[in-house]
């Protein structure tokens, strides 16, 4: 997927807003198309209920048969035919334009036959007035005896109630009965011309009625036909909302599905390829932070964390050249201490080897005065005055060689680096021969509090040889000139470690130094003349020794180095 | 001429006074040995000297004390400092404070001469 992650988080958040915002339009078209729907059923409604009041006018127009209501009539139907005419043309198409078009007609076939109707109408009342004026005219012949001896009046009286019976109820039976009548005039008397014009006129009355009641039947036929076209379009537009009903309640479920089922999935999809490379790089990161520096981001996705991989990668390799060159650093660092300890060493030796030299020189100065006095006056000199200066001779070679045996005794000490019973006392003491010239040129006076016992620890003779002259040497030059030493041994009750006090009257640490005093290199010296290494190998020292080294200071009044060893254990 | 010449030893080694003042004393010189500065320095306040030879390291007075000294009381004595530390900046100070010349340690019976003299005729001018 060469997606970033915006992209795919808007493709998971866009889809399930599209779907919603799709299902919503299309319901919203629905909802508009149901409302204008509503709209046409109205409009059928409309046209059922006219063609209902019309069919209500035809019922009274077929009572009562006369002009008025004929008028009522046609006037429903032209409010009916108007009011179609306004329908718009759009739900006229929308409706169905055939519905229309057979509506039109039925209706134009049913005005029309109406006015037959009418016309019938108007020939049936002058039938029926022929038929009376007939009848009583037969009433009158049979009266005067003019008709043959068979037809009796009550006969003719009888016709005459058949006549308006028929006339009256217009059925089947009294028709029958009139017809009936009928016949029997024609075979009592088959010529009686007398009768002719009344029958002549019956069986007009009956062609007439018969045409009124075919154009009747036709009429409610008609008007049946467009009840029925209404009630279709009625049924047919409710059928409609209902379809747009069922549609949008089906739209919504389907996009309530769609939304339930591509949602969650999009979703959890989309938040599977975020995490994704970023999981990737949290373990990474969790290799590397146990110590795997070789590990590599995966350079797969080409999104944002496409850059994140790969700054990371360039921070690793910068990571593990930085690691390589510190190791690199370090072990050269080792070795340069390990030179730089060498040196301080050499330091403190060249420090007692110039010490010594100029010790040397007095009594070497001595021999050779001596030498040359002797050789200037050899002759004149007495027994006694030649034992003198042969006594100062020798004794000035004792001193040079006592000075001599103590520098080897020191050299010797020094290669030696075997842990073993040693008198701090003694190691104290003749601490203080390797420092006297020292103390002598800078003119410092030695006050030595030191209990007249030995007491053992377990060390190297020429490491704490080191360690207090290294620090007498401190002291010494922290006083320059005129102070006074004070060292001071003791054991303590409690646990029986035994404390060295090296106190100085110099001018004391700053706050700001002591914090840095053991550390290698540090040096409050001029350039060049110390290493600033001597407390830092003292201390290191002293821990060989599982002892412990503390500072402790006042400006202006002195500083106190204090020597902690424990003291010796047979068992160790 | 010589014997009017006072001269003073100052050294904490006794025998180089004594080698000092047996060979002075034999070139005709008057010779007093110290081997404790502060004896030494009272003496010269109550009696001066022409030439003081004195070691520059000792305890109590050391040789640049007794230099400071002999000049402020009197700066026609010739101070001539041994010492076994031939440090620049030591024989420096020393000449800016007046020492004659300076020697050092270990020397020779005619270097001490070689400078006394030199001393002498300086005086004489």
């Amino acid at each position: 997927m060469r997606l970033k992650i915006w992209h795919k988080m808007i493709i998971g958040i866009a889809i399930p807003s599209l779907i919603v915002v799709l299902g919503s339009l299309i319901n919203y078209g629905y909802i508009s198309d149901t409302e204008n729907r509503q709209r046409y059923v109205l409009i059928a409604d409309d046209l059922k209920e006219h063609v209902l009041e019309v069919r209500r006018n035809e019922k009274n127009f077929f009572h009562f048969k006369n002009a008025d209501y004929l008028h009522n009539l046609q006037s429903e139907i032209s409010t009916l035919a108007t009011s179609v005419k306004h329908i718009s043309p759009k739900a006229v198409e929308e409706i169905g334009k055939e519905e229309f078009a057979l509506f039109n007609e039925t209706l134009n076939a049913y005005a029309n036959l109406l006015n037959d109707l009418y016309e019938s109408y108007q020939q049936e009342s002058q039938v029926v007035e022929e038929v009376r004026a007939e009848g009583r005219e037969l009433e009158t012949l049979v009266s005067q005896g003019k008709l043959s001896q068979e037809i009796t009046t009550s006969f003719i009286l009888h016709l005459r109630l058949l006549e308006k019976n028929y006339m009256l109820f217009r059925d089947k039976k009294s028709f029958n009965e009139l017809n009936n009548r009928l016949k029997q005039i024609r075979n009592v008397t088959p010529f009686c011309y007398r009768c002719n014009p009344y029958i002549a006129a019956i069986n007009n009355l009956f062609s007439t009625y018969n045409k009124s009641d075919a154009l009747a039947n036709k009429i409610q036929d008609t008007g049946n036909s467009l009840e029925v076209i209404t009630g279709k379009i009625v049924v047919r537009e409710r059928e409609k909302i209902g379809v747009f009903f069922t549609k949008t309640k089906r739209l919504l479920v389907i996009a309530l599905i769609i939304l339930c089922t591509v949602g969650p999935l999009l979703v959890y999809k989309t938040a599977s390829y975020i995490v994704a490379p970023i999981k990737r790089l949290a373990e990474i990161t969790e290799k590397i932070a146990e110590g795997d520096l070789t590990q590599r981001a995966p350079l797969r996705e080409h999104d944002e964390t496409y850059s994140l991989s790969t700054s990371f990668n360039t921070m690793l390799d910068h990571l593990q050249l930085t690691h390589d060159s510190l190791e690199h650093s370090l072990q050269l660092l080792h070795q340069k201490q390990a030179q730089l300890v060498e040196s301080e060493k050499r330091a403190t030796l060249g420090l007692l080897v110039s010490g010594v030299a100029h010790e040397l020189n007095n009594p070497l100065n001595n021999i050779s005065l001596t030498a040359e006095t002797m050789r200037e006056g050899l002759e004149e000199f007495s027994r006694e005055e030649l034992d003198d200066y042969i006594k100062d001779i020798l004794s000035q070679s004792e001193r040079a060689h006592n000075i001599v045996e103590n520098l080897l005794d020191f050299a010797r000490a020094r290669r030696s680096t075997i842990m073993e019973k040693q008198d701090i006392i003694r190691i104290v003491k003749e601490s203080f021969h390797l420092v006297a010239n020292q103390l002598r040129i800078n003119n410092i006076k030695l006050e030595q509090h030191i209990p007249d016992i030995a007491l053992f620890v377990k060390g190297n003779r020429s490491k704490l040889e080191q360690i207090l002259v290294s620090i007498f040497t401190n002291a010494i030059q922290a006083m320059k000139t005129d102070g006074t030493l004070t060292v001071r041994v003791t054991q303590e009750s409690e646990n029986k470690n035994i404390l060295i006090k090296i106190h100085d009257t110099g001018p004391g640490i700053s706050e700001n130094d002591i914090k840095n005093i053991f550390e290698p290199f540090f040096t409050t010296k001029p350039v060049g003349e110390g290493t600033g290494l001597g407390l830092s190998v003292s201390r290191s020292l002293v821990m060989e020794h599982k002892g412990e080294l503390r500072v402790e200071s006042t400006l202006d009044k002195g500083t106190t180095f204090i020597i902690t060893l424990p003291p010796f254990e047979v068992t160790s | 001429m010589e014997n009017n010449i006072r001269i003073m030893v100052v050294d904490d080694e006794p025998i180089v006074g004594k080698r000092l003042k047996q060979t002075l004393e034999k070139d005709g010189y008057v010779v007093e040995a110290f081997t404790d500065s502060l004896i030494a320095t009272n003496e010269f306040e109550k009696n001066p000297f022409d030439i003081i030879i004195t070691d520059l390291k000792m305890e109590k007075i050391d040789g640049m004390n007794i230099l400071e000294n002999v000049k402020r009381k009197n700066p026609d004595t010739k101070v001539i400092i041994i010492t076994g530390v031939g440090k620049w900046l030591t024989a420096t100070e020393a000449f800016e404070k007046g020492a004659f010349d300076f020697i050092i340690k270990p020397f020779k019976l005619d270097e001490i001469r070689d400078v006394v003299q030199r001393a002498v005729k300086d005086l004489s001018t």
